[in-house]
């Protein structure tokens, strides 16, 4: 059962909130009606496509296809629709989140290396 | 709150995109050397397009020791997408440039990599390398002495015939 001993919350933004669940090793996406559970590598994966999307071509292309950008999370089932509004809120999310990662394992390293 | 980053990989995420990058840089040498070998082929210098053929096996099994890298130590290594290649040299000298300045290339960003690891104290990737590090020592002498054959041998007469057949000794390859 996941409590508040398992579960951290990562970064959060006024879109939505990351966490991380030490009983399963997942990071959790909270992002507007969607939940999904990542493993740390398809975490990293997910985000480098999300910083893949060509923010420019969004904005300056008038054709319909380019209103809309259709992101599948890795070994979830679930895609995600996404605007630019989208996008620019999802990356911020995210890149947030990977700070936070970065900064537990650097104190990890600094802090916790001679604890056990 | 556990290190999930730590815990997955020992590899930071810049020297895991540097060594996917020189993945793809490996690929690119390897289909650089294959279409040398084929345009020596065509035009006659069998010897030489041997030399180039295994120039080209030896790049992929280059990019393969640092994709096994990536993969064992716990991140995603990328199947590199290569993009054309020049098959036009305008002369049997210009390959053996062609092929000096590749290997020089592939030594500068080898050199680059040393340098990141060293910077972000990954010396388990750092000691890796260091293999890297001395077959490109390797790759330019004889990229270098292929060069020098030219200059021995001369391009007059029978000379490009000469050098052709030379050439594939600098590796010592069985060529019947």
């Amino acid at each position: 059962m996941k409590d508040s001993f398992t579960l951290h919350e990562l970064y959060r933004t006024a879109k939505g909130f990351t966490q991380q669940c030490d009983l399963t090793n997942r990071i959790i996406l909270n992002f507007g009606e969607q939940v999904i559970a990542f493993r740390y590598l398809d975490f990293v994966s997910f985000r480098r496509k999300v910083d893949r999307v060509n923010l420019h071509d969004m904005i300056f292309n008038l054709d319909d296809a380019y209103d809309f950008e259709v992101i599948e999370a890795p070994k979830s089932n679930q895609q995600l629709v996404l605007t630019l509004c989208d996008l620019v809120q999802l990356r911020d999310l995210l890149s947030g989140t990977q700070f936070a990662l970065d900064l537990n394992s650097m104190l990890h390293e600094a802090l916790y290396t001679y604890a056990y | 709150m556990k290190d999930l980053q730590r815990l997955r990989t020992s590899l930071k995420e810049e020297v895991e995109l540097a060594l996917n990058a020189q993945v793809k840089m490996e690929a690119e040498a390897s289909s650089k050397y294959l279409a040398m070998a084929s345009w020596c082929e065509v035009n006659g210098y069998l010897y030489s397009a041997k030399y180039f053929f295994k120039q080209a096996e030896e790049e992929r099994e280059h990019m393969l020791k640092i994709f096994h890298y990536l993969a064992d130590q716990g991140v995603m290594a990328y199947a590199p997408e290569v993009g054309p290649v020049p098959h036009d040299y305008p002369s049997f000298r210009s390959i053996f440039e062609a092929a000096l300045q590749s290997e020089i290339n592939v030594t500068h960003s080898i050199n680059r990599l040393v340098t990141l690891c060293r910077r972000v104290e990954d010396y388990a990737t750092e000691n890796f390398l260091q293999w890297f590090v001395k077959e490109q020592v390797e790759e330019e002498i004889n990229a270098r002495r292929a060069l020098e054959l030219f200059d021995v041998i001369g391009e007059e007469g029978t000379g490009r015939f000469q050098i052709d057949r030379h050439v594939y000794k600098i590796t010592q390859l069985d060529v019947e």
